[in-house]
């Protein structure tokens, strides 16, 4: 079972290989002439107006926090998909439980607006 | 010395997997652009070679001749490391897909679960990029476009679910073991919103069109990779490419019967097909998936970012949950052809 | 052999990037050392056995959690030398807490030993043919269900400290409603007017 792995490991590292082969490649080929216009950020063609950083906009960490509770919510269905035969009636009323606590919260993130403009 | 030879063979045949997965995202750009040309009533690129066929080669040989410009102020490190961190996980999740009946590098048990974990890394370039970028456009498309995909990997989780409650296993060759038979047997017909959630999903993940507002051109100019030039944007192309190729071949292996012909098993019309193999009808039915992302972006006009967001959370999240209990209760009560 | 090379390596970079994450000065390197250094706890805890906990540590630590504390780190601009002051002046009280801390866990991590008695012995021998997965999913619905539907309720619970803690209304904002949309009729928006046409007045003219 574990021998299976090994592949997945190398197949990972020739992946990485040839994103390293590449970068290098472009590099040595390519030319490396900076200017201090090339090296500025874009503005359409104007010089940048303010400071680079934008402000923090807490609807972003909103989304991250949601997308955690959803993904673990994911994370429980998984061997519950795989053995639904088994565990029968009893198992998909437990998964039904689970289901409506958290149908609970999606419908409370719904309500207060969680889930709007962005 | 057994291990070596182990080695060197793992070896061939993951060069044999990543050729034929470079070639096809080169010629998808070609594809693409001939395709979107002949919706459009014009012709695609026809010069460079015989129908424009060297095309592709002709891009990647101008992109490695042009300079990589670092920005100023960029953290050089992050700058580079992002494209790689974006390749990554598009090319190791195809070390678990089966092309045919066997034909597949390391047969884990948790297939499915691995390349669930494997789209997720996606999204770590793009924050990267933008932020290493020191540029607010950069900066700001990265965090829309992070959010985008994120939010529609819940959907795409879901049906992921969907499909494992039908086939009982997590093993992409049982997978498609289990929908063997001809075209009604495949997974297509009893999860049907959830293809059609995973598929929305699929276009809206790999930022795509209609999807593609946080790296549209006429918009926020490219978003996360605006500051990127020469071979590090062509590792994000690429890395674009083969996720639009893995998730169409996905589909193909979740509800479209993986390598198994649509007549398979009829009376009549199955011997007459069952000499075709099974790796050419999955590359078969790839091409139609294919077919439909550069169809959709030849055809319809660009969502609006909040309309996008809504979509994920507010239309594709309960659609899934309640086809889901459906689903539990098609498979209890052992229904049809499929959950027998 | 290469199962034992293998292990070393990534034990090693486990190490390396853990002592990285709280020695670099910058947070999103930091951040990024802690990505590297769950994954190769996924690798190491794969490698013991538990193939559906390490691809789940990956999908929702690595995937979901530090995208997270990385959404948080590159857009605060923390101000790295002004959280750092305190350090001296704290440095009496965390030693010896750290070092209580150190203690505790080498006597639970260690007690095969030093009390090799205390450890619980091994329930049924695990069948070696069925998944990992299917072996979880057979117990956690119905054996251990009241956990199970346990971890239902904190999840809510952190549904509704987060939202609660960061929802903020922006003052006179609109937006669409596309139901409303969608069940427009005809007659709420198009009026037709009988205007007499402009020819025959500039005949009577």
């Amino acid at each position: 079972m574990l021998e299976n792995y090994l592949p997945i490991l190398l197949f990972i590292i020739v992946g990485l290989g040839v994103g390293v082969v590449l970068l290098a490649a472009g590099f040595i080929l390519g030319p490396r002439k900076p200017s201090e216009e090339k090296l500025s950020p874009y503005e359409c063609g104007f010089e940048a107006f303010e400071d680079s950083r934008m402000r923090f906009d807490v609807r972003y960490y909103l989304v991250a926090i949601l997308f955690i509770i959803f993904d673990l919510e994911i994370a429980f269905l998984f061997p519950w998909a795989i053995v639904l035969d088994e565990i029968g009636l009893f198992g998909f009323a437990s998964m039904g439980v689970f289901l409506a606590i958290l149908l609970i919260g999606f419908l409370y993130e719904w309500k207060k607006g969680a889930l709007e403009w962005e | 010395m057994a291990e070596l030879t182990e080695f060197i063979w793992i070896m061939a045949k993951i060069v044999a997997i990543l050729v034929p997965l470079i070639l096809a995202v080169a010629y998808l750009t070609y594809a693409e652009r001939r395709v979107i040309g002949a919706i459009q009533a014009r012709n695609g690129p026809n010069r460079v070679g015989p129908m424009g066929l060297f095309q592709p080669f002709a891009d990647v040989f101008k992109l490695l001749f042009k300079e990589v410009v670092i920005p100023s102020n960029a953290n050089r490190f992050l700058f580079l490391i992002a494209p790689m961190l974006s390749l990554m996980p598009a090319l190791a999740a195809w070390a678990v897909m089966p092309f045919s009946d066997g034909l597949v590098l390391s047969d884990i048990n948790a297939g499915l679960l691995y390349i669930l974990a494997m789209t997720s890394l996606g999204v770590y370039g793009v924050i990267i990029a933008g932020w290493a970028s020191n540029s607010k456009y950069a900066m700001l498309g990265a965090m829309r476009s992070a959010a985008q995909i994120v939010s529609y990997e819940i959907a795409m989780g879901f049906a992921l679910v969907g499909v494992l409650m039908a086939a009982g296993s997590m093993n992409l060759s049982g997978i498609v073991n289990a929908q063997a038979g001809p075209i009604w047997n495949w997974f297509w017909l009893p999860l049907l919103p959830l293809f059609v959630v995973y598929w929305i999903s699929g276009v809206a993940e790999t930022n795509r069109a209609p999807f593609d507002v946080a790296e549209g051109e006429s918009e926020i100019v490219a978003g996360f990779h605006v500051e990127y030039s020469g071979t590090a944007f062509a590792l994000f192309f690429l890395a674009e490419y083969a996720n639009m190729i893995l998730i169409a071949a996905l589909a193909v292996i979740m509800f479209m019967g993986g390598w198994y012909s649509p007549f398979h098993g009829l009376p009549v019309l199955g011997p007459m097909f069952d000499w075709v193999p099974g790796i050419v009808w999955f590359v078969l039915k790839m091409t139609i998936f294919l077919y439909l992302y550069l169809a959709f972006r030849a055809t319809f006009p660009r969502y609006r970012y909040d309309q996008i967001m809504r979509l994920g959370w507010k239309v594709l999240i309960p659609v899934t949950v309640v086809w889901l209990v459906v689903l539990a209760l098609m498979i209890l009560a052992g229904l049809g052809p499929w959950f027998n | 052999m290469i199962e034992q090379l293998i292990f070393y390596v990534f034990a090693l970079v486990l190490l390396f990037s853990a002592t990285m994450v709280i020695t670099v000065r910058n947070p999103v390197h930091a951040a990024l050392f802690l990505v590297l250094a769950f994954f190769n706890s996924a690798v190491l805890w794969v490698m013991a056995g538990a193939e559906f906990l390490g691809i789940v540590l990956v999908l929702v630590y690595v995937g979901a959690v530090m995208v997270l504390f990385l959404f948080v780190v590159m857009m605060l601009d923390l101000n790295l030398s002004q959280l750092r002051e305190g350090f001296m002046k704290h440095f009496y009280i965390g030693v010896p807490f750290a070092v209580v801390m150190a203690v505790q866990m080498l006597l639970v991590v260690g007690s095969g030993l030093f009390a090799p008695e205390t450890l619980p012995e091994a329930r049924m021998p695990i069948p070696e043919d069925v998944g990992n997965t299917a072996l979880l999913g057979s117990v956690l619905y119905t054996v251990y269900v009241y956990p199970f539907e346990l971890a239902a309720v904190i999840l809510l619970v952190a549904i509704i400290a987060a939202i609660m803690l960061t929802l903020r209304r922006r003052e006179g904002t609109r937006h669409q409603d596309p139901g409303k949309q969608v069940r427009v009729r005809k007659a709420d928006r198009l009026r037709v007017v009988n205007i007499p046409s402009a020819r025959r007045q500039s005949e009577q003219e």
